[in-house]
């Protein structure tokens, strides 16, 4: 068993690194070597086989996505593959340079391959996701699932409720529309951006809190005048209840807000993680219709 | 206000049971506060939640009196006009606003969900965690980019290569038509129908076919008779194999080495003899020595050069007498005094670059070979190369001179001598007789002394007349082209000195050849892989097309 941690980079060490280096170099060798007569081009016997090869790259590469829903194999198999996903993805760059010799032009040809760069590099985004956003992950969640912490969420939340009715009405209402409040989750844009409405509660509950107080000693200080002062002054001890019970309320109101912003980080992740893959599933196909008819246009005038 | 309130019970196992309440007045309160209409004890609720009002048969008024809000119909709201079928959802609480039945003014139905309603609710209100659960997606997008490039790619313009009118609309809409399929810019011959794709490529799917490019290149020479060198390479040598198009102005001419050196080898085994050639791989390594065209002259005396392989005996002859050595060292005495002499000095290279311009006797020997005849008038000459008008012209000037008088030559009669003055009377007939027959005489010796003394058997072979001929000077014979398959420019070698490649400083006779061999090329050029010299291809020197007369389409 190996001592370090196994990545998708050094897979079997780093296997399909390897392969995908030796295809690189080779397809180097082969072209300082070859001297067509003509310009590098993808019209020459070179430049058919490297077309060729990355044609087939291409769409073996395009599999990834049926293998990726197979659950057939095991989850090593799928970093293997993963990791020949990204060294043969990445060896395709030289591939396709070499087999167009280096030449670019307004034309469907180019297009497809400025496709196929787009593909590649956000599959380096992708790589870089892979890399990052787990450890990230696994730290901002402290060995619970999304799952657990949405749990405790409903606790603190029942918690809460149980201990602001135990206030006020107002504070139980200004309770009730935070949770009705909390926003997990969301749109496209608030899954990235990591929003949790949970700030606008506990300022609602603070604000609550400094109103008793002021209101407290405003009947403190009118208390003196009238005839009920002692009346609130037995009511006092009250108040006082009130407000241990109002901090409690705080407190809890701000582990819920940890968790809501842990919970929300996680959701952020995920996107963060997810989100290229919009980019690159969908333009992989384009560079799959794209190959389509560079190869069948060369093919039609050829 | 009679409204109906029918609670709904769930006894287990799905059992369902009833019970119904009737409560007085004008509008229905919902909360946690005991004298709530509608009474929910959770702590979801506020005291004083919500209230319906009646606004019609089966029509209500929901208002919110609590910060949160109400869910109604799932929607959070502060108030809301409804109708009979709407819910509100509080807590673990369905209110339903029914439609009246008889006797009551208005209805609710109130149903306490189980935990697996509240955890449909609950998975039904929760907001997407992940992009998954979003409006954003993979399959639609990659479907429309996958079709869209397809049918702007490929569909639309293979279908502007079958429809003129489909092309035309195309190009109207700036939509991309066969052009995008273009793979690089032409050769400059072919701008001028660039956009016209079907011109050179009219059938799909096949390659460019001969006859396309011979339709409009009608001249072109062939490279070999097909019929006579019967090599299979040759026949299937289509046009594309060696000019391919898009890669630009460069020209599309293939210029590598392996275009005719795979089948410039072992040439006369594949011809059965056929060919002559020698085999010729590779210009550094396997190449064989050169063959000049010397110059030779047929039966009726015209220009036939003869194919000669060059050795160091080779000999030309041109009628002429030169010796080059004596004319480049230093320092010549000439009639203008000393001068020095370089190749330039006679040999120009004309327009082009790829040849000498032919010596001309009157520009570049005439300045120091006068053709001056006399030493009493040594500005008189005769003329260069008009071999009877020398006789013609003599003969003049010595019976003018002769009738005259005044020719101080000791050996002239003295009718000849004597200088006449004006008023002198007219020569006798017998002095006139004398004088011109000293002139004949003169003139005879003149030329005599000319052709085969002085001044054309310098430089040419002269034979003297006899009783039927006249004099004869040798016809002068300069080659002209000497590579006559290869194609030599010396302005392409004009870094170079003269002397590099022309052993001119060691040549005594004109039948010298200063043409220089193979080995003196090679101090400079190789074959393709030249390493540090030039690296030189077959066509470098030789051209492809080069059959006379036989036209590619004759063939």
């Amino acid at each position: 068993m190996s001592v370090h941690h196994e990545s998708l980079l050094n897979h079997a060490r780093s296997r399909w690194f390897w392969i995908a280096l030796v295809l690189s170099i080779g397809a180097i060798v082969a072209y300082i070597w070859h001297s067509p007569g003509v310009p590098p081009n993808g019209g020459t016997w070179l430049g058919y086989t490297l077309g060729t090869i990355a044609a087939l790259l291409i769409v073996w590469l395009m599999l990834f996505g049926l293998r990726k829903r197979s659950y057939r194999g095991g989850s090593a198999s799928l970093r293997g593959w993963l990791s020949a996903h990204v060294y043969l993805g990445t060896s395709l760059i030289l591939i396709t340079l070499l087999h167009a010799g280096f030449q670019v032009g307004w034309n469907l040809h180019t297009f497809c391959l400025a496709l196929m760069l787009i593909v590649i590099f956000s599959g380096f985004y992708g790589v870089y996701c892979y890399l990052r956003y787990p450890t990230l992950m696994t730290r901002n969640r402290e060995s619970a699932t999304r799952h657990a912490m949405l749990d405790e969420i409903t606790e603190l939340d029942q918690n809460a409720l149980a201990l602001a009715d135990g206030i006020s009405p107002k504070v139980h209402a200004v309770v009730l529309r935070s949770i009705q409040n909390t926003r997990l989750g969301g749109g496209v844009f608030a899954q990235l951006h990591a929003r949790d409405d949970s700030d606008a509660a506990l300022a609602g509950i603070k604000a609550a809190l400094d109103e008793h107080e002021r209101s407290f000693h405003a009947s403190k200080a009118k208390s003196n005048q009238t005839i009920y002062a002692m009346v609130d002054f037995l009511a006092s001890g009250t108040n006082d209840r009130h407000t241990d019970a109002l901090r409690k309320l705080i407190d809890l109101i701000s582990r819920k807000k940890s968790l809501a912003t842990r919970v929300a980080r996680d959701i952020q992740y995920q996107a963060l993680m997810e989100i290229w893959l919009y980019i690159h599933v969908p333009l992989s196909f384009a560079l799959l219709a794209a190959l389509i008819g560079h190869i069948v246009s060369v093919f039609f005038y050829w | 206000m009679r409204w109906l309130i029918r609670r709904v019970l769930k006894q287990g196992k799905g059992a369902v049971s009833y019970e119904e309440d009737v409560h007085f007045g004008d509008q229905l309160s919902i909360g946690r506060a005991a004298d709530q209409a509608i009474f929910i004890p959770d702590l979801r609720v506020a005291l004083k939640h919500a209230r319906v009002k009646i606004t019609g048969p089966g029509r209500y008024r929901v208002d919110s009196l609590n910060l949160a809000g109400i869910r109604v119909n799932g929607e959070l709201t502060y108030g809301l006009a409804v109708s009979a079928g709407s819910t509100i959802e509080i807590g673990s609480t369905r209110i339903t606003l029914l439609d009246p039945p008889r006797d009551f003014e208005a209805a609710v139905e109130i149903t306490t969900l189980d935990k697996t309603e509240q955890a449909a609710v609950h998975a039904r209100r929760a907001k997407p965690t992940s992009l998954k659960e979003t409006w954003l997606g993979k399959r639609l997008p990659s479907w429309l980019l996958f079709l869209g490039t397809l049918v702007l790619g490929l569909l639309i313009p293979a279908a502007s290569h079958y429809s003129p009118v489909i092309a035309r609309v195309i190009t109207a809409a700036h939509l991309p038509g066969t052009t995008s399929w273009n793979p690089g810019p032409l050769d400059a011959a072919h701008r001028f129908f660039g956009d016209d794709c079907k011109r050179c490529h009219d059938t799909p799917f096949l390659q460019v076919r001969d006859r396309t490019c011979l339709s409009c290149h009608t001249q072109i020479a062939a490279h070999a008779d097909p019929a006579k060198f019967n090599l299979p390479a040759l026949g299937e040598a289509r046009c594309a194999s060696c000019h391919q198009d898009h890669h630009g102005l460069r020209g599309m001419v293939r210029t590598d080495q392996a275009l005719c050196a795979t089948c410039h080898t072992d040439l006369k085994t594949r011809t059965r003899n056929a060919s002559q050639l020698a085999d010729a791989t590779d210009f550094g390594k396997n190449h064989p020595d050169f063959h000049i065209n010397l110059p030779a002259w047929n039966d009726i005396n015209v220009f036939a050069p003869q194919r000669t392989l060059l050795t160091p005996m080779v000999k030309e002859t041109s009628g002429l007498k030169f010796n080059h050595v004596k004319h480049l060292k230093p320092d010549l005495n000439t009639p203008k005094g000393t001068r020095t002499l370089t190749c330039a000095s006679c040999h120009t290279p004309d327009a082009g670059g790829l040849a000498m311009k032919p010596i001309q006797f009157e520009t570049m020997c005439h300045e120091c070979h006068t053709l001056g005849f006399d030493t009493f008038s040594p500005e008189r000459e005769v003329p260069h190369a008009k071999v009877a008008e020398v006789g013609y012209m003599l003969d003049d000037y010595y019976a003018r001179r002769a009738l005259s008088g005044g020719y101080s030559d000791a050996g002239a009669p003295a009718v000849v001598q004597a200088r006449r003055r004006p008023g002198d009377p007219p020569l006798s007939r017998e002095q006139q007789i004398e004088a011109l027959a000293w002139a004949r005489n003169k003139a005879r010796q003149v030329v005599d002394s000319i052709f085969t003394d002085r001044a054309c058997i310098t430089c040419h072979t002269v034979t003297p007349p006899t009783a039927e001929t006249e004099w004869r000077i040798a016809p002068v014979r300069v080659a002209g082209i000497w590579f006559g398959e290869a194609s030599f420019t010396h302005a392409r070698h004009a870094t170079m000195a003269c002397g590099d490649c022309h052993q001119a400083t060691t040549s005594e006779t004109a039948s010298d050849l200063l043409i220089p061999g193979i080995e003196n090329c090679r101090q400079c050029h190789a074959g393709e892989t030249g390493g540090s010299k030039v690296a030189s291809t077959c066509i470098a020197c030789h051209k492809y097309h080069q059959a006379e007369g036989l036209k590619l389409q004759s063939l």
